[in-house]
């Protein structure tokens, strides 16, 4: 007798690789804007656009580390 | 990757996919970005036009409304900055009250070291040294018939290509042309700062008088150009220091003038410009009918690359050119709803009206056209009690002065032109990002600026 073993294939669905592919368009543009006003020396606005690209880095990392576990 | 007949991509896959895709993209955009910056291609227009932005609309007629037959050819001299200027509005007792005001100031300023107003701001605004502005031009440079040659000819699009090339070799920023006719040619000045007339004739060659200066009818193409200024410098308006960037603005425009009459000369043609500051007609139409930019709420030009961080200046010549045509590219709208430069404004002489309006506020404007007209006497008033020198922060906080490493300005731009109900959410914005605030005088002296203070790649 043997114990069968189910493997879950779960194929991701577009509109979560279309969120993705959003969520790194705006970090690329983030990081763009965040070193581009530090040269532009304009200091308010490269610490929005910094803390802006981390949270949403940070927010990226979160989301994937909990689908990682379903 | 699984390798199962097909390839199916993980999500580490993906992940380390787009994380070098993001890599890439980066070092893609700087090195387009600093390949730009380094060399330049040929421009494929016919008349030297460069390529705009697609939100940079050409249109037939310019975004405020004009009335030609209202418009009459402007005395100069009734302006408050120059010939009586101030003393025909307040009276010569208060124009002195306010020069003793400004002096005093001055003085005391340097002896408290107050930033932006000590001696060595003081010395810097009076290094500035011009070549001198003059009608007729240095008519120094040899002419095709003192070299034994033909002039110079070629189609309107070659000539408005070589003086393209050439004004931007010499400095300026933007250039266009527009062809004098009934209605624009009531923008030429009826009377020049200095009280000389300006005098249209049938002469084959341009003139001057102690009286009048001659301007020959042939010599109906007019080259308007901009001069950019520096925004890292206005923002330390107003003080001596901020000022020193429109004062070299101009300095340059008359070593530009001076180069484009001489150069216009060694072609074989004329070449009428500005006897002095801001003299011959009136810049900023000039250069909303060519297209350079846009009237504003500030009343003076504001342009899709430098915004207001620009000085204008024209010349007539004899030399058929390709012209230009006016642009929209919503800054007219945009400053329907934004009126940040009004509130910045200290002495309140900026126009918080909804619309532009066909009542000008003084003698100082020209009836005509719609704008925001403004108080040119209550803005020259706080120039010599306060400031202590030309003001400018109209011209520093307006949104349009940004600097565009950064893709957001562009951006913005782009959807103000296209989609105006945004222009409240990004004004906004403007300020929660801290654009346009005062920056230290003392400050100033430590930055690492290139020549002029300006991005001379700015816009390509």
């Amino acid at each position: 007798m043997t114990d069968d073993i189910t493997i879950e294939i779960r194929k991701r669905s577009w509109f979560e690789w279309l969120a993705w592919a959003v969520w790194l368009f705006l970090e690329i543009f983030l990081i763009q804007n965040a070193i581009s006003s530090g040269q532009e020396l304009e200091p308010r606005a490269a610490s929005i656009f910094w803390v802006s690209f981390f949270v949403l880095l940070l927010a990226g990392a979160i989301v994937w580390f909990i689908r990682r576990g379903k | 990757m699984s390798d199962n007949g097909k390839r199916k991509l993980s999500r580490r896959d993906f992940l380390r996919m787009a994380g070098l895709g993001t890599g890439a993209m980066l070092v893609s955009t700087a090195a387009k970005s600093a390949a730009s910056r380094q060399a330049m291609g040929e421009i494929s227009d016919p008349a030297g036009r460069i390529q705009r932005p697609w939100w940079v609309k050409t249109v037939d007629q310019p975004t405020i409304e004009v009335d030609w037959q209202k418009m009459q050819r402007y005395n100069e001299r009734t302006g408050t900055v120059r010939g009586p200027g101030m003393a025909g509005y307040v009276g010569q007792d208060e124009v002195d009250r306010l020069s003793a005001a400004a002096a005093k100031n001055e003085l005391q300023r340097m002896l408290d070291n107050v930033e932006g107003y000590t001696l060595k701001d003081q010395a810097l605004s009076s290094a500035h040294s011009g070549v001198g502005k003059s009608f007729l031009g240095p008519q120094e440079a040899k002419t095709p018939e003192e070299r034994g040659v033909p002039k110079w000819t070629g189609t309107p699009e070659e000539a408005a290509k070589i003086l393209r090339a050439a004004l931007r070799h010499f400095g300026a920023a933007t250039i266009g042309f527009i062809e004098l006719d009934d209605n624009t040619r009531k923008l030429i000045y009826g009377v020049d700062p200095d009280g000389k007339e300006l005098v249209f004739t049938n002469d084959e060659f341009a003139s001057e008088n102690d009286d009048t200066r001659f301007i020959p009818n042939k010599c109906k193409y007019v080259i308007a150009y901009t001069v950019q200024m520096s925004q890292e410098t206005m923002r330390r308006c107003p003080t001596v220091t901020g000022s020193q960037t429109t004062s070299l603005a101009y300095s340059r425009g008359e070593t530009i003038q001076a180069s484009l009459q001489e150069f216009l000369r060694g072609l074989g043609y004329q070449c009428l410009g500005e006897s002095s500051t801001n003299a011959l007609g009136i810049a900023p139409a000039f250069a909303v009918m060519a297209g350079l930019g846009e009237l504003s709420r500030l009343n003076r030009l504001v342009t899709p690359e430098y915004g207001p961080m620009v000085r204008v200046f024209k010349a007539l010549t004899d030399l058929p050119v390709a012209v230009d045509k006016p642009i929209d590219a919503g800054i007219m709208e945009f400053c329907k709803r934004c009126k940040k430069c009004a509130e910045a404004c200290p002495s309140g002489s900026l126009s918080f009206d909804d619309e532009p309006t066909w009542e000008v506020r003084g003698g100082w404007n020209n009836p005509g056209h719609k704008a925001y007209f403004e108080d040119s006497v209550s803005c020259l008033q706080y120039w010599r009690e306060q400031a202590g020198t030309n003001c400018g922060i109209c011209f520093s906080v307006c949104p349009f002065s940004k600097k565009d490493r950064a893709w957001v300005h562009q951006w913005v731009k782009a959807g103000s032109s296209t989609a105006p109900a945004l222009d409240s959410f990004f004004r906004s914005m403007d300020d929660a990002f801290g654009y346009g605030t005062q920056a230290s005088s003392e400050e100033w002296w430590s930055l690492d600026l290139p020549e002029y203070g300006i991005d001379t790649m700015q816009s390509t």
